[in-house]
């Protein structure tokens, strides 16, 4: 199950590792499609197609609109608190992307094999939690080894 | 033509030795398709459409584009739903092309070949087609003495310089699927774009072959517009003016004025209006067109991938003779992609 964001709570956290995320528009499409950043993180959103996007999140997270820009133009985005941002284009209704700020510094997005890792934890245990588009929350508790998420 | 395709092609890639190109991509596919159908008052129209887009990465670093669609409309004078793509009742390809970007330093350099749509002002289909706007403007309208919405080339095109300052130069030859067939010949096709803040400016000028017949039409058609648009908070406002001669001894001038709102706390509804205005002169008064129409409309999208539009609008001049001053137009788009 690709896509799923899993965390860890470990509130307050320190600073994001990486500061800079990007979230590319290319093919008409956002890439990648879900994004996991920790709370602080600026995103940036370079078009890199021939054609103008306007990137905008109105629903719920961040809101924001980046208006709208030519390729090779690159706008931002800090996420500055926890929560899901549905991305969208307004010129193409087509184009979709999720990005989860968590506030944390422990977190992943599962790979096309339904895989993930979170290295360097410090001992635990920990609340943890994930999300995947379209399916409910879930958490619970892990403390060390492999932690196994199904969806019902 | 074959042989300037080909060169600029070889161009192309003896250019990506010599320059830092994007990071690499993996080959890609994703595969797009639109089921439309439509009903208008406007002389009781009904319409149908099926699109198929197929765009990717393939390999070198080369992207590809291709589109083909199927329209059906119970009267091909009336301009009803003729934003984006031509109605043949017949499969076509309306764009297929190769591009290939390259990014020296903060610099743009992308070479395109194939056929695509004419880039001339304000021209992509994702401009027209999926706006809220049901109607292509007057002023790009097949048929209607300027330019079309559906023109295509087939050729070259190439834009340099940065994202705030570009300029696009393409070659080719007419490849119209429409109902308005540009006759054989070269065009040219020159585009200069600005943007700054919220501001997007473009110059536009295009040289080309009349597509009215030889019989009357003489010479070549040429055409100058300026285009600008403004987007802020949810509000796009978006125009063009343009102005030529569509053959020898005619002209052709129209506008239009674009405002698209979709702010917080509209939801899934985006609201459009547009205030245009057409002028064909000839010398023989019968023929000319001088018509001024105002719209007013929206776009929902009703569910994930189903999405409403409506419009209505009020025109006067030649156009209300032949179609009444008021039209309801309401259309449904469902589309599908993978993956």
């Amino acid at each position: 199950m690709a896509n799923a964001v899993v965390w860890l709570d470990a509130a307050p956290a320190p600073a994001p590792i990486a500061r800079r995320m990007v979230l590319d528009q290319r093919n008409l499409q956002f890439s990648p499609r879900v994004l996991a950043v920790q709370v602080g993180t600026t995103v940036d959103f370079p078009n890199n197609d021939r054609v103008f996007h306007n990137v905008f999140s109105f629903r719920d997270g961040k809101v924001f609109d980046l208006g709208m820009y030519p390729v090779g133009a690159v706008r931002h985005i800090t996420f500055d608190k926890p929560g899901l941002s549905r991305i969208f284009c307004n010129i193409h209704p087509g184009m979709a992307a999720y990005v989860m700020a968590v506030d944390s510094p422990y977190f992943a997005v599962s790979n096309d094999d339904g895989a993930f890792s979170i290295a360097a934890i410090a001992p635990g245990p920990y609340k943890y939690r994930a999300w995947r588009a379209g399916a409910a929350d879930m958490s619970g508790t892990w403390t060390d080894g492999i932690l196994s998420i199904s969806w019902p | 033509m074959r042989t300037n395709t080909s060169l600029v092609v070889a161009a192309a890639v003896s250019l990506a030795s010599l320059l830092p190109a994007r990071p690499g991509y993996a080959q890609s596919l994703t595969a797009e398709a639109a089921i439309s159908a439509g009903v208008s008052t406007d002389n009781h129209v009904a319409a149908a459409a099926t699109q198929v887009r197929v765009f990717g990465d393939a390999d070198a670093g080369i992207r590809y584009y291709t589109e083909a669609s199927w329209a059906r409309t119970s009267d091909v004078g009336s301009d009803a739903f003729g934003a984006a793509y031509p109605y043949g009742n017949r499969v076509q390809v309306v764009e297929a092309y190769g591009e290939r970007m390259f990014r020296p330093h903060d610099a743009l350099l992308s070479v395109r070949a194939g056929r695509f749509r004419t880039p001339f002002g304000i021209s992509s289909g994702s401009d027209h087609a999926y706006s809220g706007f049901t109607r292509a403007p007057l002023v790009r309208y097949d048929g209607y003495f300027a330019l079309s919405n559906s023109f295509l080339e087939q050729g070259v095109d190439v834009m340099a310089g940065v994202p705030r300052l570009s300029v696009e130069a393409g070659v080719g030859r007419p490849a119209d699927i429409g109902t308005a067939v540009r006759r054989a010949g070269t065009d040219t096709i020159v585009r200069l774009q600005s943007y700054a803040g919220p501001w997007i400016f473009g110059v536009s000028h295009i040289r080309t072959s009349p597509y009215q017949p030889a019989s009357f039409a003489f010479g070549r058609a040429d055409f100058t517009g300026v285009d600008a648009r403004f987007m802020r908070d949810g509000v796009q406002l978006r125009g063009e003016f343009i102005a030529g001669r569509p053959f020898d001894g005619v002209t052709t001038t129209g506008w239009y004025g674009d405002a698209l709102v979709h702010r917080v706390g509209m939801g899934p509804v985006t609201a459009v209006a547009r205030l245009e205005q057409l002028d064909y002169d000839t010398p023989v008064s019968a023929f000319v067109l001088h018509t001024k129409r105002q719209t007013v409309g929206a776009r929902v999208r009703a569910l994930k991938n189903l999405s409403v539009q409506v419009s209505v609008l009020h025109q006067s001049g030649q156009l209300q003779s032949a179609y009444g001053s008021m039209a309801l137009d309401v259309g449904i788009t469902y589309t599908i992609r993978r993956p």
